[in-house]
């Protein structure tokens, strides 16, 4: 279970995130929408402390980190239980696909190098790129690259994958197969916690939805009600405005 | 006046054992060099308090005074600091005891090392953010991150700079024959003073610099090919 307390950050004078408290049970896959600006990148890169919060605690299970005066090691250790996907895939341009799976595994894990390829080349084959080991990021179309990007993730086994619009930054025609793959991986039961515009794709696989709002989750719980019946002004607001109709009859 | 062209090919040959003095100024002077360098740009790109600070001045300083210059502050300064402290502190130790080629090792590795400062620190700046979060994000220390994902792509960025560093060093290792060490040039000089041909052994010590030249070129084009793989792709 991972729970977030009165996360504040701001960046100087712009309060960002103004106290979020969230719960995100084991398993679940949580889909935060909201405006632009809302704040939801800044949460999820505070989860992992590429952003450093200013105040409020993050607790993984029994782990718990004190925002206010964090020690280097609890970031550290808060870093290798999560992982993220970014919206721009920041694959290591200088290694391949498989070598960028594996990087983790035999820096942080430790993993003998032997291993780390076989397991790398099983979550590469999981996405759907077994015949693209080789090949560098800049040979790899950006659908191509997030699915690297997630195979990347996977391969920690961390306690939760953060995911920040992983499909924006992608032609439309290859949002599919992304989607695709982490709609199976979502299946397998691993804690996900999802930024995204993707209407459909969040009331399909999610089973919480956080709405935020200029630094504050407005309104959360199951995607049946949130978008079915908001109870909230701005979350319908926010609706109405951003799903096509169709969306909605999924 | 008439070209004595078999004097070029014997001072060409009287040169080949000066050689070694010049590699061993360039290769000291880059290496220590870019070890300094390093640091300082490290200290400049971490903002680290007082080492962010003197690395700047250090860095303006050196770029803008001439190598010549430093070589003879170290010279005539170094000397004086060893032979007061070695009174002061009652050391066996004497400025007399270093070798005139140690003092071109110095200097030159302060030049090299302000000049490199700036180069790894822009090849550093060329690779983007997101690799160094990236590497954060999967649990690498930032130690680990910066040997293993920032250094290397820096490396490849920064190589066309510092091979021409590398010229830069080799090309003013020439400047030593101010503190009588016997380099490439300075051995030209020697050789021609016999019978006066110095055009033919400055030649002579022109075709020598410009091989060594065109290997570090050849050796910069070969690690470029063999590191800039990644860069080629285009299928994206
Ligand atoms: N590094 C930064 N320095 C200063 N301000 C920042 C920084 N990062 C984000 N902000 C500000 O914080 C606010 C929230 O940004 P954030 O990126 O979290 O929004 P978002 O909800 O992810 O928006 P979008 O949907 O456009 O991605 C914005 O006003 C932004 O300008
Ligand atoms: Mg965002």
């Amino acid at each position: 279970m991972i729970k977030l307390t009165k996360i504040t950050k701001s960046f100087g004078r712009n309060r960002v995130l103004n106290g979020i408290d969230l719960t995100v049970e084991k398993g679940e896959v949580v889909a935060i929408l909201g405006p632009s600006g809302s704040g939801k990148t800044t949460l999820l890169r505070c989860i992992n402390y590429l952003e450093k919060p200013n105040d409020g605690e993050i607790s993984i299970d029994d782990f718990i980190v004190n925002c206010r005066n964090p020690a280097k090691k609890d970031i550290h250790a808060l870093r290798r239980k999560t992982a993220m996907v970014f919206q721009n895939y920041n694959l290591f341009r200088h290694k391949t696909a498989l070598e960028n799976v594996m990087e983790g595994l035999v820096i942080v894990k430790k993993i003998s190098r032997d291993e780390a390829r076989k397991l790398s080349i099983e979550l590469l084959e999981k996405v759907g790129l077994g015949n693209k080991l080789s090949s560098y990021p800049s040979q790899l179309s950006g659908g191509q690259q997030q699915r690297v990007g997630i195979a990347r993730a996977l391969a920690l086994n961390p306690e939760v994958i953060l995911f920040d619009e992983p499909t924006s930054a992608l032609d439309p025609e290859l949002v599919g197969e992304v989607l695709a793959v982490i709609r199976k991986i979502a299946k397998e039961g691993i804690t996900m916690i999802i930024v995204t515009h993707e209407m459909g794709f969040a009331q399909d696989v999610a089973n919480h939805v956080v709405f935020m709002d200029e630094g504050v989750i407005v309104e959360e719980g199951h995607p049946k009600h949130i978008f079915n019946s908001p109870k909230e002004e701005r979350t319908k607001q926010f609706l109405a405005r951003i799903t096509p109709e169709s969306a909605y009859s999924i | 006046m008439t070209l004595d062209f078999s004097f070029i090919w014997t001072a060409f040959v009287k040169l080949l054992p000066a050689i070694p003095n010049t590699l061993y100024i360039t290769v000291v002077s880059v290496s220590c060099g870019f070890i300094i360098g390093t640091i300082v740009a490290l200290s400049r790109i971490y903002k680290i308090p007082v080492l962010n600070q003197l690395g700047t001045s250090y860095v303006t300083f050196i770029r803008g005074t001439p190598m010549l210059t430093h070589l003879l502050l170290i010279y005539f300064g170094l000397p004086l600091i060893i032979d007061g402290l070695a009174e002061k502190y009652g050391w066996s130790f004497n400025s007399v005891s270093i070798p005139m080629i140690g003092f071109a090792y110095i200097s030159f590795s302060i030049t090299a090392g302000a000049y490199l400062a700036e180069v790894i620190r822009s090849g550093m700046l060329a690779v983007d953010k997101g690799q160094l979060e990236a590497a954060h994000s999967i649990g690498m220390t930032t130690f680990q991150a910066l040997r293993r994902i920032v250094f290397p792509q820096a490396f490849a960025a920064a190589l066309p700079n510092l091979s021409n560093s590398l010229i830069g060093m080799l090309h003013g290792s020439t400047l030593a024959f101010t503190v009588s060490v016997v380099d490439i040039n300075a051995k030209a000089q020697i050789v021609a003073a016999t019978n006066w041909k110095f055009f033919e052994a400055y030649l002579a010590a022109a075709l020598i610099f410009w091989g060594l030249t065109i290997v570090i070129e050849r050796i910069t084009a070969w690690l470029e090919k063999r590191i800039n793989v990644y860069n080629r792709g285009g299928v994206a």
